[in-house]
């Protein structure tokens, strides 16, 4: 896990590839129960909502982007994970995960890192950007 | 001088970073090599007359201005120089305004109104001027944005080519990394939004993207 | 021509209250295997005790799944056809633990317009707070939806 002191701005979290897969999808959705047919799980309804096919729902999106932080800095790490879903995103294609350390601060007795994080597709384009704040432990 | 003349702070509804953010992010780019000196805070479909950016601004040695990007019936305007005359004449808040009434109220008021990402898929300039629409109060567009999908600022170039038009940039930052990706260089040096105005209008100005300025020396 | 937003803001100030919704381990490892989420607090209690948690915990986007359930009454917005998911914020306050019971309380924050690549769009904002069965206040969420023309 990392300490507050060894972190600068600019320091990257990632990049980390991941696929969404069909199967992925439908088990996520099997816990949310979203209602059926939805685009998330039936590419006819994703088609008459003008996607291209079946897209990832953005609180899974949003939980893989969870992930990223919560393998770099803990479980319990995260204080604030605040996201902007910019383009629908496709299953079983590569989503590339990075984050970017913008602000180190103290505030109430906790050591936060802030960082830009971004879900981006194999062309670069961005499907989800937002901004994410942990608590990191120190070496004091 | 380098400025980026379009990004948003926390003051808009889909931006998460702050202005103290931006200036302190300036830091890592000068560190990197980077020259940039400046920002404009362009919030949508508002002008905050109540922030006070001075004392940042002085603490990190970036100067920082304020405008606005307004959402018209033909895509997005940056405004520069607003004033308390133009928030009066126009409803910034009006997603469907006029953008020929915003270039004509602006021009009254000492202010600007230059079309944003003019080459955005559905929303840009272009769009409209496809279906026919003329907008001859236009010779300045923001030719770089930092925010575009691919293809998107090489329509604005097509477009700037077609019809003559002088180009800016900005980075259309909405996340704090992402400030500065784009900027206008001016030959003016500039310390305030009615010197912004002046210099827009003088034409002496081009569009830059960051890695353009690494190793120029800072103004 | 002004663009004015007909909804009902007798919404505005009204909490929507639902749950409980129990947190069960079988809930967090289903969401585990849909994620690969293969963390040691996430995955059993006695990996969770290791790292100094009472139990196994669930992981911190985990409530938000639970946001739907509240029954959010209709806006009456006169606008659009097609709703998207426009934006999300989870703000973990403390650990939610498998068997914990939770409860949320929503209002609606805002309902603005604004245009884009897809034309005009109506943003509504809600946000929710969870509680557990003790009272405490484990995770703030907000959530906002684009509806399009």
């Amino acid at each position: 896990m990392p300490y507050f002191e060894d972190i600068e701005l600019g320091d990257q979290i990632g990049p980390v590839e991941r696929i969404a897969t069909d199967e992925g999808v439908a088990r996520f959705c099997d816990v949310w129960s979203p209602p059926t047919p939805n685009r998330f799980t039936d590419a006819q309804t994703a088609r008459e909502s003008g996607m291209t096919g079946p897209i990832v729902p953005g609180i899974m999106a949003m939980a893989m982007m969870a992930q990223l932080l919560t393998d770099w800095a803990g479980p319990d790490a995260i204080r604030d994970l605040d996201v902007v879903f910019r383009q629908p995103i496709p299953h079983n294609r590569p989503l590339t995960l990075e984050a970017t350390i913008t602000d180190l601060r103290q505030e109430n007795g906790q050591n936060l890192a802030e960082c830009d994080i971004l879900m981006l597709g194999a062309q670069g384009e961005r499907h989800v950007g937002g901004k994410a704040v942990v608590s990191l432990p120190s070496r004091g | 001088m380098f400025l980026d003349l379009h990004c948003h702070s926390v003051s808009s509804d889909d931006s998460r970073a702050t202005v103290e953010q931006y200036v302190k992010w300036v830091q890592v780019l000068r560190k990197r090599g980077y020259v940039v000196d400046g920002i404009v805070l362009t919030e949508h479909r508002k002008f905050d007359f109540d922030k006070d950016y001075s004392a940042l601004a002085d603490q990190y040695g970036v100067l920082i201005l304020k405008g606005s990007e307004l959402d018209t019936r033909y895509g997005h305007f940056l405004v520069y120089g607003v004033s308390e005359g133009l928030t009066r004449d126009i409803d910034f808040s009006d997603v469907r305004m006029d953008a020929r009434e915003l270039m004509r109220a602006a021009r009254q008021h000492d202010a600007v109104a230059i079309p944003a990402h003019p080459g955005r898929f559905g929303i840009g300039l272009t769009e409209y001027i496809q279906q026919g629409e003329s907008f001859p109060g236009v010779d300045v567009v923001e030719l770089l944005n930092g925010g575009g999908r691919a293809g998107e600022n090489e329509r604005a170039d097509e477009l700037c080519q077609q019809f003559g038009y002088l180009g800016i940039g900005g980075s259309d930052a909405h996340l704090t990394s992402h400030i500065a990706t784009c900027m206008t260089e001016f030959r003016a040096a500039i310390a305030n939004e009615s010197q912004l105005v002046d210099a827009l209008l003088s034409k002496q100005f081009q569009p830059v993207r960051l890695e353009a300025t690494a190793g120029v020396p800072s103004a | 021509m002004t663009m004015e937003l007909s909804y009902d803001r007798t919404l505005h100030g009204k909490e929507h209250r639902a749950g409980p919704f129990e947190i069960t381990a079988d809930m967090i490892a289903a969401v585990n295997a849909s994620l690969g989420e293969q963390g040691a607090a996430f995955s059993s209690d006695a990996d969770a005790k290791e790292q100094g948690f009472r139990g196994m915990i669930a992981p911190p986007t985990l409530c938000s799944i639970f946001v739907r359930e509240v029954q959010l009454p209709d806006v009456g917005l006169d606008f659009g056809r097609t709703q998207m998911h426009a934006g999300q914020r989870v703000q973990p306050i403390a650990p939610i633990y498998a068997g914990d019971r939770l409860t949320a309380s929503s209002h609606l924050k805002d309902v603005y317009a604004k245009t884009g690549r897809s034309g005009t769009m109506v943003f509504v904002v809600w946000e929710t707070t969870f509680r557990n069965q003790d009272g405490d206040v484990v995770a703030e969420v907000q959530e906002s939806f684009a509806r399009r023309e």
